[in-house]
Formats: C-alpha cells, structure tokens, sequence
C-alpha cells in the first residue's frame, strides 16, 4: 500500500513537471516551427501549427540579408569579455565587502546596491554622452565596458562569501597568506557554484542585449546579433520566419552552453536556495 | 603558478580592449571622418528605419555618391521600435546623424529644440518647388512658416475587401459612391458567427482607424493652433461612435478580440470581409495564400466628407552637422524626382514627388493601388503638436475603456479632451 501510493505521488509530481517543462520549451518548439513555414502560414488565424512543407530557404535568406559571421563575432567578443571582467572584477569587489574591514565599507556597499534599485534605462543616455565623449560610439569597447561590472554579481558573491567559514581564512593567515592570496587561492575556489551562476546570468544578458547595442553603435559591422535580427523588424511588417531562423541560429551558442555548465547551474541555485 | 595564470588573463583583457579601439580607430568613428581637410572626402551619415526600404536607399546613395565624388554617405539602419529611443539619446549628445528620417509625432519636439534646421533659405537658394509635394506633407513639416524637412514618401488610408466573401453573399463590391450607412449595412449582411467572419475590424488605432473617421465627420483631434483638443465636439463623437457602434452591433470583433488578433490578421485569413488598411499594407498582402486572388481596394467610406489621414516621413537635416552643406546636398537629392522615382520603382511606398507615383501604382497590378494617390486630394495631415506622444497614451488609455465598452464614447472624448487640454497648455 505504502509503495503504491508513493508511486503515484511520484505519478502526480512528474506529470506537473512535464507540463511545467512542456510550456517553458513551447515557445522554443513554436519560434523552431515559425522558422519554416512560408510568411502566410506564419501570420494565419487560426494558427497553423506545422508548415505545409518545410522551407528550408528561411535559413539561406536570413544569412544572405546579414552578415551572421560578423554578428557572431562581435557577440561573442562582447560577451566572453564581459563575462570575464564580471567574474574578476565582482569577486574582487565582493570578497573585499565581505572579509576586509575598511573605513566607509558600508556605506560604499550601500552606494553600490543602489544601483539595483532604479531602472536600467535611467543609465541610458548618461553613459551614452560618456561613450561619445570618450569617442567610443560605434566600437565594440563600447559594448563591453559598461558591462565590465555589475552591482548584482557584487551582491551575488558577497552573499556566498559571506556564508564561508572564517576559520578557513584564518588558517591560511597563519600560513602566510596575504589578502590576495587568501582570495585567490582559499576562497575563489570555494564560491565556484555562485561564480558559474554568474557566468551564466552574465553570458544571456550580454548575448540577448538589445537596446544598448542600437543606441551606441550604429554601422552594420559593430552590431551584436540581437540588435542584427531586430533590424529585421518592419514598421508595419515583419517577416516572421526569416526572423525566426536568425532568432534560432542566434541562441544555439547559448543553448550549447546552458547544456555544458548546467550541472554547475543546478548546483549554483541550489546553493543561493539553501544558505541565502 | 596560479598568480601568473591570473595576470596573463588581465593582460589578455587589455589587449582585447587596446584591439578593439584600435580597430574602430582608424575608421568609421564619426571623430576620423571629421579629420579629412578641406578638398578631401567628407562622410555624412544617413538614419532610417524601414528595412524594406533600404535597398531603394542604397541605390539612391550610390547614384548620389557618383555624381558628388567628395561626398560619402553611410546609411545606419534602426528598427522602428528603438528608433526613437536611440535619436533622443543622440540629440542630448549633440551626435544626432547628418540627415535622417523624421516622423510627424516627433517633427514638433525636434523643431523646437533646434535640433533639426529650418530649411526655408536653402529651399529658396536652390529653387526648390515645394508644389512639387503633397500639401498635407509641407505642412505636417511647417513651423513657425518654415519648412523643416522634404517630404520622402507618404501613406494614405484606404478601404480593402475581401471578394471571396462578397461574391459567396452575391453582393457587388465595395466602390467609391459608398458612404458611411452603406459600409454599415453591407457589413452587417457580411457577418457570419457561424462561419467566424465579421464584416469589419473597428480597430483602436489612430492612423488606421479613428482619425479618418473623425476628419470624415467634420472633426478635427488638434485645433490649428495647437491650442485644444477637438475630441469633445460632436464631430468627432460621431466619427467615433460610427466605429464603436459596429462593435456594439456584433459587426466588429470585440475589443478583446481584436486585441488578441490584430485586423489586420483577421482580414489576411478570411475572418474580415473589409479592412481600413494604408498604403504600406499592400506588399505584405499580397503574401497571404489565403487570399490570393481575392483581395480589393477602394476610397474609404464617405461620412459627413470624404478624409484620409496623410503621413509621411520627412527628410530631416540635423541643426549641429558639421557638414551643412553636404548633408544639405543630400537632402535635396533624396527630395528630388530622381531619388522618388528610383523610391517609386521598388514598389515599397509612394513616393512624395508629385507625378513619381505611377511606378508604384503599376508595382501591384493586381490591385487598383491609384486610390491611395486619388486619396491625397482630400487628405489631413496626422495631427501633431510638440507632446504628441503624450496625448496619444491618453487616447489609447482612455478610449480603450470606451471600446471596451465600459464607458460611453461621450464620456470618454468629453475626458479624453480634458487630459488633451491639459497637456497642450503646459506646451
């Protein structure tokens, strides 16, 4: 009795589950669909669900009308630099907020997570008339250095460092070790599940970037593959599956790399669930 | 070991950085194309929005840069949605592009910022006739009795069918002596719930919609001053009320319905058998297979008058260029007969330059595409002031609850008015 009725537990929780996974990767399935049908299929009501025939051509138009290799260039130097300047400027920071005592830390702290708290767009033009004034419009440092640092990875790694025990840190003084070192060597590798969350958060966003890309940069061979795709878009109207082949061309990188790091990932959110 | 691994990563950050710079450097920032002396090539920068134009553009530059060696022009494509976010952000900068596409909601802001030149003196300079343009585009372009951009290309409203549907109820088609009462009746005989097909879509759309009904009934949204809204007459209660009463009747979809499927959707799949639809429309239409061969277009319905709303993009000329001269040359050749024409023969829009249109009536023969031309005689500029954005969130907020059905049209325009009012007088 007590077997049958954990088995239909187990029944009832992965049926949710699988409704649960079904609609998350619905809109994936649909933008996979749209991708090759013809523009009539696309927009007809009531929707067609699969394509009459499948229209390979989407594919072949999509990269004849953009430059896809250099949209994946320049995307990708933009988010692995990014990424990267988060990953060590972050934890420096946040290692610093969380273990050094110094005068003002707080307040700095304060200052810091202030930023969270009002809207991206606010940022827009500020650093718009800094970009130009450093005669940076329309370049790829543009696109890369405002993103160099986030407040939220601060705040993410603090947290973790936070929750280390400081035993561990006292040892490695008594060892020898100076602030660096103990960073660097002892406490680094221990917040690696929260440093691969922040990989991760970071690469999407920078991936996906839409807005800033436009606003800055402005000839065809600086654009990232979002701010590429968009341009697709019509005033009136827009050629969804020629959009949706770049759209799905574009997030395989992503898609790979969600699949390679995804053990860490799990485990990231795990941890921010249980010790935050 | 560890340590070096960490410096290496910093030096190879920095050399990324240095590569980047380096290579916009030596280019196509806007700082080097400032750098040529004089007699040297001057770059000017050229922004619009519409992707499916930019083929037409790039010809039109080509032959521009041929006949004016010194002169290079680079076209930067935005997407309408971030269009307008990126121009504020570079008008605050003071890096607006040389010439650009302007639109009518945004003309006034720009125009008394200074952000866009006057262009009077130089239209007179070089003899330019401005009789050429549709007039409804000059003055959607005037301020203060100056003309601040050249028409490009415009769009007019217009009435499309559905054959299929008319031919299976064994009526005759929708033509120019229809008026308003008529387009009501034979769209109530045109419904069809078991089938799903509705005689028409009262969309709540400004452009598409309601203003050509409002100006059809006598009304006017902004008054020639600027001064006060005309929503409150009952001109333009009428020119409401004949939309809103096709929903009421079960004519029309709901207005939950048309926000889950836009007209313009309803009509391509046969769940419309007329649609108030602008120039623009007819490219797209013509690829929806399910109306292949089925599809009209003529006047729109005449109400009190006959009206269409006139839009149009305008060929702005930034009023901090550093090459005036230049990018005024360029102005006045997107403006002229010879740019219209090659705008005109891909068929994408009507060109502005009275007497280019024919090639682009003659782009789709399959519809009777000279309505939209035959509109402009009696077309009405879109209505504007300096705030335009801001008053048409209230008409979309405040008139939804009226399409809903919620509120009265009477309550919603009287209300409508007063926020209208209210905003035009902190302008």
């Amino acid at each position: 009795m007590f077997g049958r009725n954990r088995m239909l537990g187990r029944l009832a929780i992965h049926t949710v589950l699988c409704f649960g996974a079904l609609l998350m990767v619905g809109p994936f399935i649909w933008m996979l669909l749209t991708s090759v049908k013809t523009f009539s299929e696309a927009a007809q009501v009531p929707p067609v669900i699969f394509p009459s025939r499948v229209i390979w051509e989407n594919y072949t138009e999509v990269l004849r009308v953009l430059p896809f290799d250099k949209y994946y260039f320049n995307t990708a130097i933009t988010t692995i630099s990014r990424t990267l300047g988060q990953v060590v400027l972050c934890s420096m920071a946040a290692y610093a907020f969380a273990r050094i005592e110094f005068p003002g830390r707080n307040l700095i702290f304060m200052l810091c997570l202030s930023v969270l708290m009002v809207p991206g767009q606010i940022f827009i033009i500020p650093q718009f008339l800094i970009m130009k004034d450093l005669g940076w419009l329309n370049s790829l440092q543009a696109l890369i250095v405002p993103g160099i640092f986030s407040a939220f990875g601060t705040f993410l790694l603090r947290q973790f460092f936070m929750t280390l025990p400081k035993d561990v840190e006292e040892a490695a003084k008594l060892d020898g070790c100076n602030h660096f070192h103990t960073y660097w060597r002892i406490m680094l590798p221990m917040v690696k599940p929260a440093l691969i969350a922040l990989i991760i958060f970071t690469a999407l966003a920078s991936w996906n970037e839409l807005l800033w890309p436009l606003i800055v940069n402005t000839s065809p061979d600086k654009m990232t593959l979002a701010a590429g795709i968009a341009s697709l878009k019509g005033q009136y109207t827009t050629d969804y599956p020629t959009m949706m082949a770049g759209t799905l061309m574009a997030t395989l990188p992503m898609i790979v790399m969600f699949i390679v790091l995804q053990r860490y990932f799990i485990e990231g959110i795990a941890l921010t669930g249980s010790k935050g | 070991m560890k340590k070096q691994w960490f410096a290496g990563l910093l030096v190879l950050i920095m050399l990324l950085l240095q590569a980047c710079s380096d290579g916009s450097g030596s280019g196509d920032s806007p700082a080097a194309a400032d750098k040529g002396g004089e007699g040297d090539k001057v770059t000017i920068t050229y922004a619009m929005w519409d992707k499916n134009m930019q083929p037409a553009y790039e010809e039109i530059i080509r032959k521009f840069q041929d006949a004016n060696p010194n002169i290079e022009v680079k076209l930067e494509l935005t997407p309408w949605e971030q269009y307008w976010v990126k121009m504020e952000a570079a008008a605050t900068g003071s890096a607006l592009p040389d010439v650009f596409w302007m639109n009518g909601p945004n003309f006034m802001k720009y125009a008394l910022n200074e952000m866009i030149a006057p262009i009077g003196n130089r239209v007179a300079a070089d003899g330019i006739d401005l009789n050429n343009y549709p007039k409804a585009l000059i003055d959607l372009y005037t301020y203060n009795g100056q003309p601040y951009a050249l028409p490009g290309y415009y769009d007019t409203v217009a009435l499309y069918y559905n054959k299929k549907i008319f031919d299976d109820a064994g009526l005759p088609y929708p033509d120019d002596t229809w008026d308003w009462a008529k387009h009501k009746e034979v769209a109530a005989s045109l419904t069809d719930p078991s089938k799903g097909i509705y005689g028409f879509s009262a969309e709540l759309w400004n452009q598409g919609a309601f203003y050509n009904t409002i100006f059809q009934a006598g009304g006017y949204v902004i008054s020639q001053d600027k001064k006060s809204s005309g929503y409150d007459k009952p001109e333009a209660i009428a020119g409401l009320k004949f939309l809103t009463n096709m929903i009421q009747e079960g004519i029309s979809p709901t207005f939950a319905q048309l926000s889950e499927t836009p007209g313009h959707t309803l009509f391509e799949s046969g769940k419309s058998a007329l649609y108030f639809g602008g120039s623009w429309y007819q490219g797209a239409l013509m690829k929806a297979e399910a109306l292949k061969g089925n599809i009209g277009v003529t006047l729109l319905p005449k109400g009190e008058k006959r009206a269409t709303v006139m839009h149009g993009v305008g060929y702005a000329l930034s009023a901090k260029t550093k090459h005036p001269e230049e990018a005024w040359k360029f102005v006045n050749y997107l403006g002229s007969r010879e740019a219209a024409e090659i705008l005109g023969a891909t068929g994408t829009t009507i060109p502005a330059f009275k007497g280019t249109e024919g090639a682009w009536v003659e782009s789709n023969p399959e519809l009777n595409l000279q309505v939209f031309i035959d509109s402009t005689e009696y077309g009405v500029p879109f209505p504007v002031s300096k705030l335009t954005s801001q008053w048409q969130e209230k008409e979309t907020e405040i008139l939804g609850r009226a399409w809903e059905g919620s509120m009265s049209i009477e309550d919603a325009a009287k209300q409508l008015a007063e926020e209208m009012n209210k905003i035009l007088s902190i302008e």
